[in-house]
């Protein structure tokens, strides 16, 4: 389950999408590949971002690459790709291209959209790092998961305290049993103290 | 029963539109004169005419009420027509809160009539009294109409219910468990907002689809909002009309939003059957508690008896040595004497 690229992109309706801010995780790949890879996933990027309509979500499937792309259009008309691979689950990936569009809008002012020269969006590393392992990063995910945890605790619990149960049972015969032979002892030995009053 | 229709109102309301044109006396024949003059005939007949019409709706509305009590009361698994059960229900809701429009305006007419006519004259009140009594006839019709669907509703509900119970012991699964208990999440969301683009910080989409035709299954009828034409199951369905057509990402965050909540309800069964063990351990617990208590008693006092005996053994002893001891002496002396 790998992330290899997350892409912003401005994706005005009239066609010319540029990228704004791009992250990559090529360590997958051999040193000498690294660069045609990463022309590759730009091209792409690019490509499935301006075929995805305003407002519209999209999963591509090539090869054995996922191209989801989310084109977020409103004001600053932008959109994100994430390409990864087939294992990783489509809707931590929409999520994620949600939080990374929102947190880029927040940082980045419009105006620099025309430079993408200078912009500047270190988080955008971060987030292909964290969101390596979906179950981690995406919050759903996790809170499912830790459930999960919590239910295989609460059987394992269960068990132990029906092995309990079945202790106390068994203290409880016992207990009974030796209150009954102890009784016996007293009335004997409170017998034998009124019987053989000359001896 | 169910397929007889009412039409006395239509009769009564074509009687009295032919009274008003036969004359009864010349009272009558010359109220009828003024009132051609006065070009009330027309306001008169106008009058009956929307309360026949008004009767008619109501005529047609209760067979098809019929039908839809036919439709309900079936209580075959597979064979249900939920489609066309919701189209009736939604057609008949409709044309209550029609009737209801039209009667208001009836009755709004009539008070016009009110105001406008000299009411001092007597034909003048009765006339008025007559235009009460049929928008009275109409509305407690519609009341029992309405009632009759509330009625009709409730079958519905009942037999979905049984029938959901029916299919649950063939094909359980864990999730009808957890369907069994209302959607918290969902419950509030009648006619909410429209389902939403991932925009908003909210992480709880409201899903209108699926949820809305599940929630249209248990019906709530409000006679107040029938009325309105707008319920709640009016807006479930305009809210299916403005689905987006993006509604797959939605949906699993939905789904896996739901099988999030399913997992908690399952916990907390689990917490509570934890609890029931726990406290049915403790009372076995306290009778342990209490059998050893028993059993230290016992011992104690067995234990006191035992040196009781001792200590008078001990202390008898001597004085029995010598008894014994004088006694085996005579003994001896007797025998080397004889």
């Amino acid at each position: 389950m790998k992330i290899f690229s997350i892409a912003i992109l401005h994706a005005p309706p009239s066609g010319a999408t540029t990228v704004l801010s791009t992250a990559s995780d090529l360590t997958s790949f051999s040193f000498f590949q690294r660069g045609s890879v990463q022309e590759f996933m730009t091209f792409f990027a690019r490509t499935v971002a301006e075929r995805t309509q305003e407002g519209q979500r999209q999963s591509v499937q090539e090869r054995e690459y996922t191209f989801h792309s989310y084109n977020r259009g409103g004001a600053e008309q932008i959109a994100a790709v994430i390409i990864c691979d087939q294992e990783y689950p489509v809707r931590p990936a929409f999520s994620l291209l949600s939080k990374i569009l929102d947190d880029f809008t927040s940082k980045v002012p419009q105006s620099s959209y025309s430079n993408p020269g200078s912009i500047s969006f270190p988080d955008i590393e971060n987030y292909i790092q964290k969101y390596q392992d979906p179950t981690q990063a995406d919050s759903i995910m996790r809170v499912q998961q830790e459930l999960d945890e919590t239910k295989i605790v609460l059987h394992k619990t269960i068990e132990s305290v029906l092995q309990r149960g079945e202790k106390l049972d068994n203290l409880v015969d016992r207990s009974n049993a030796l209150s009954a032979q102890s009784k016996m002892f007293y009335k004997t030995a409170k017998k034998q103290n009124s019987c053989c009053v000359l001896m | 029963m169910a397929s007889i229709q009412d039409r006395t109102h239509e009769f009564k309301t074509c009687v009295d539109s032919i009274r008003s044109r036969s004359a009864l006396g010349n009272r009558g024949v010359e109220a009828k004169q003024r009132l051609l003059q006065n070009g009330r005939a027309t306001t008169k007949s106008e009058f009956s005419r929307m309360a026949s019409s008004i009767g008619k709706d109501i005529s047609s509305t209760t067979l098809k009420l019929n039908k839809l009590g036919q439709l309900a009361k079936r209580k075959t698994l597979f064979d249900d027509r939920p489609v066309e059960i919701s189209e009736l229900t939604f057609i008949v809701k409709q044309d209550i809160a029609s009737i209801n429009k039209q009667i208001a305006q009836l009755q709004a007419h009539g008070k016009q009539q009110e105001a406008k006519s000299a009411s001092t004259s007597i034909e003048g009140k009765l006339l008025e009294e007559h235009n009460k009594n049929i928008i009275m006839m109409l509305q407690s019709k519609l009341a029992e109409t309405s009632m009759t669907f509330k009625d009709v509703l409730e079958v519905r509900t009942q037999n979905m219910k049984e029938s959901k119970s029916r299919t649950e012991q063939f094909m359980y699964t864990a999730t009808t468990a957890a369907n069994q208990q209302p959607s918290m999440l969902y419950g509030n969301q009648r006619g909410g907002a429209d389902p939403m683009s991932d925009g908003s910080p909210m992480k709880f989409d409201p899903k209108g689809k699926s949820r809305a035709v599940q929630d249209g299954d248990m019906l709530a009828l409000d006679l107040d909002s029938a009325e309105e034409g707008g319920s709640a199951n009016g807006g479930a369905f305009m809210q299916m009309q403005l689905v987006e057509q993006q509604d797959t990402y939605i949906q699993q965050r939905s789904t896996a939003i739901e099988s999030i909540e399913s997992t908690i309800a399952e916990l907390g069964q689990i917490f509570t059957q934890l609890a029931h063990m726990v406290a049915e351990q403790g009372e076995r617990v306290q009778r342990i508690d209490a059998d050893t208590q028993d059993i230290a008693d016992n011992v104690r006092m067995g234990h006191n008896e035992l040196l009781k005996y001792w200590g008078r053994i001990s202390n008898d002893r001597w004085l029995m040595l010598k008894i014994f001891g004088v006694l085996i002496v005579f003994f001896l002396l007797f025998i080397l004497v004889s």
